[in-house]
Formats: C-alpha cells, structure tokens, sequence
C-alpha cells in the first residue's frame, strides 16, 4: 500500500511543508502498516474521490490523502478543523510520518 | 446579498448561507441550485451588505440607545486542551486575571490590544463593528503548527517545538487572525487568487500596524515582520515573512526559501495555498510598506487609514483584483487626504508593478 500525503494552506506557504510525501508501507515495521491500514479503512479512504476546493477559513489548512493498494485506490482532501474523528486521527498519523521524512529521522 | 437579479426569484436560504456552502453549492448542486447560488455569490454576500437588508426588513425595530461609553472588548479564552475540539473549555472570560498559561494570557492580551488598535484608531467597534464578542482557542491539537480563523473564532497551536513556537508568541500573528474576521465582515474577500492574497495581504498590514501601536513605533523604525518570535533558534529565518522585503523572511532546510514576491514581475501562479494567498500578498504587502514609509510618521495614521477604508469601500467587490484595490486605495487617498497622499499611494503601487489609474 502506497500513500501520498500533501499538505496545503496554513498561516504561511513554507514551500518546504508543501512537498508531497509518499510513503511506501511496504518497507514499514508490520506494526505500522497495520496501524495506518485500519487507519485508511476507518476514514473511508477506499472509492473516495474528492476534488480539492478553496478553503472557507483563512489560514485553515487542507490535507490530501491518496491512497493507493493495487486494487483498492482513493483520494480525499480535507479541511481544518476536520470534524470526523476517524480523518482526524489518520491525518495525525500521516503528519507525524511526513514531519519524520522531512527530517531525515 | 438578496437582490437577486431576477424579480420573480423570492429571497431564499441562499441569502443567509455562508459563501463557502454557496460555493459548494455551486460546484456540487443541480442546475437550478447552481444558477441561484452563483448569482448570490456574483453579487454581495458580506455581512455589511446582510446588516442593511436586515435594517430595511425591519424598520420599526427602535434604535439602540445612544452611549457616550468607549467600547470595550468582550474576550473569551478557551483551552482545546490538546484535542481538535472546538472551541473547548473557558479558562479566562473578560475581566478575568492571569491564569499563568502563556498561551491563554498572550491570546487574551493579544485580542485587547487589536480591539485597542480598531477602536482607538479607526473608531471600530469590534471585528463586525458591533461589539462582537472575540473568542479564540489555545492549546489546539498535539505539536499543532499553524492558527486559523474558522469564520467565528481564532485557533491557535502551541506549535512542535522543534520548528515553530507557540503561536501566540507574536501580537501580530493574533491580530492577523483577528483582522481576517474584520475583512470577512466588511469586504468579504473570497479565499482564492487575487482576491485571496489581499485578503491575506490585508491581515499581514493591520497585524504588523497592531504590533507598531502597541508599541509606538513609526514606520521607518518598524521591523515590518509578521510572526518574528514563532520560529525556534533552529530556525534559519526571522519570521513568516517581511512587508519590507518580501522573499527574505527566512531560508531554511527544512522550510524551504521564503516565496514571496515583492513585485508584479514575480507573481506566482499556482493552483496550492488556494492559488497562492500566502506567496502573492507579498505585493500588496509591499505596496503597502513603500506608501507607509513614503507617508512618513505613524503608519496607522494614513496608509493604515487609506487601507482601512477600502477595505469598507462598497465598491470593493468579493472578487477584487489588485488593480481594482489599488484604484481604490488612490481614490481613497486623495479622498480622506489629498494630492501628496494620492500621488504617494499611486506611486508605491506603481513601483510594486500595478498601474493605479
């Protein structure tokens, strides 16, 4: 499973924040491929296909999340504050792995 | 808002919706929602505009009574508590003492010295110029990077520590915040190009002239940054960036350069930060230092003045180009002041680029 992981907006464009990031969770621990898996699964990521729009909070920023798992594809943007729980916790995790590439940790 | 173009269309919820459900509406509904939708969103759709229809609907309402009172600010500090919640619990209401969280008393203070700048300075009530109340949330999120207006509040990370700190840490950074609810009201920006970088452009201008009165500075001795202080020592920069020299606030590994444009010549075009808002205010940003600093003295006092009342110029469409708001900033100067501050105005536009008239 591959997945492709933008952020966009916030107070600032920080051209740095702004590059997209792949992560590839065949070459994970078995632990966090599960993890994000059931992450993915529970946003209903799979069959989602959302365009990306403006934004109606200044500063707010948007996230967009393309997953791709041979078969099984989708693509979701979405905007702070994000309401549902479930986008909440797997755009936590996939920042936390995207702030982890960008710095070489 | 709901003079709609056609008579025998009645007044619908189209009027009250907010334009971003209208612009969803206009790209997702059916044909007719569609047509209605973009037909409000083609004309005025900002509180302003709200407030007089409601005026007209209801003309035996009896007028407030007069009060000679300064206003004054009603604040709310909430706490997210780390969540994503908002806008969480209260933990320091209008009057209330220190609470000994930096966050929550730099936001506090922070939303009392812009309610100090408007109300001292342009004789503004308040983000809708009514007395609003300001609510704004700290502690949002874990290792949350950013600060947001939702439409009806301000939200604030603490920031990861590692690159970015608190971000209540700049006055300007909440005036930034707060001066987006002001231009919601008055203008009614939409968050998308253009019109979308003066928004933003416009918030970076009262942001740094809150942070000049709070601390008397002119504008030849201001620093002109927006958000110096939010950046960590391992930051390679100064701040989020400069009106004074756009593309210069900071170079760093991780962050990237600072993109900014400073003039026409270096506009962005890009389909990110819907269509760059944060990268092209870089021009109007500098538009507005070179007039301030041409202006000379308190920067609130004229360029500040000219800025504010285009921002409440009815002519000043939802859709504004640079040009339309330059024209207007030229026309206002000549207006509230005179010959020298049009020629001063039309000059620092035309040395970022725009042709003013």
């Amino acid at each position: 499973m591959r997945i492709d992981f933008r952020m966009d907006g916030g107070i600032a464009a920080f051209p740095g924040l702004a590059k997209p990031v792949s992560i590839d969770c065949d070459a994970l621990p078995a632990a966090q491929t599960a993890r994000l898996r059931t992450l993915v699964e529970r946003a209903g990521i799979f069959g989602a296909r959302h365009e990306p729009k403006a934004s109606s909070s200044p500063d707010a920023r948007a996230y967009t999340i393309a997953v791709d798992d041979g078969g099984s594809r989708g693509t979701l943007t979405v905007t702070e504050p994000i309401a549902n729980e479930a986008l909440r916790a797997l755009v936590a995790e996939l920042r936390a792995h995207a702030d982890a590439q960008r710095r070489g940790r | 808002m709901c003079n709609h173009p056609k008579p025998e269309r009645p007044r619908s919820i189209y009027c009250i919706l907010p334009p971003h459900m209208l612009e969803h509406i206009a790209k997702h509904g059916d044909a007719k929602q569609r047509e209605i939708a973009i037909d409000t969103l083609s004309t005025d759709h900002t509180m302003r505009h709200f407030r007089s229809v409601q005026a007209a609907l209801a003309p035996r309402r009896a007028a407030p009574m007069p009060t000679a009172a300064a206003p004054s600010a009603n604040r709310t500090i909430y706490t997210a508590n780390h969540t994503e919640t908002l806008p969480g619990t209260v933990v320091r209401a209008e009057g209330g003492k220190p609470v000994n969280d930096d966050a929550v008393d730099e936001a506090y203070d922070g939303l009392g010295a812009t309610f100090d700048f408007f109300a001292a300075v342009y004789d503004r009530n308040s983000i809708d110029d009514e007395g609003l109340h300001l609510d704004a949330t700290v502690h949002y999120g874990r290792r949350y990077d950013n600060a947001f207006w939702n439409g009806q509040q301000m939200v604030f990370g603490d920031g990861d520590g590692d690159l970015f700190n608190r971000f209540t840490v700049s006055l300007d950074v909440i005036a930034h915040e707060l001066t987006h609810g002001v231009t919601g009201d008055e203008a009614g920006l939409v968050y998308l190009g253009q019109a979308g970088a003066l928004n933003e452009s416009i918030s970076d201008v009262f942001g740094s002239l809150v942070k000049q009165y709070a601390r008397g500075e002119t504008a030849s001795s201001a620093d002109w940054l927006i958000g110096a202080g939010l950046f960590t020592s391992k930051v390679q920069g100064v701040a989020l960036r400069s009106l004074k020299a756009p593309g210069t606030a900071y170079d760093d590994p991780v962050l990237g350069r600072d993109p900014q444009p400073a003039t026409m010549s270096g506009y962005v075009k890009t389909s990110t930060d819907n269509g760059g808002v944060h990268t092209n205010s870089g021009i109007p940003n500098h538009a507005f230092y070179r007039a301030a600093i041409a202006l000379g003295g308190h920067a609130w006092e004229k360029a500040g003045r000219i800025w504010y009342e285009t921002v409440r110029d009815k002519r000043l469409k939802p859709t504004a180009t640079f040009t339309q708001f330059a024209r207007y900033t030229v026309a206002n100067a000549a207006q509230f002041f005179g010959a020298d501050e049009r020629k001063a105005v039309h000059d620092a536009w035309a040395a970022v680029g725009i042709k003013a008239g």
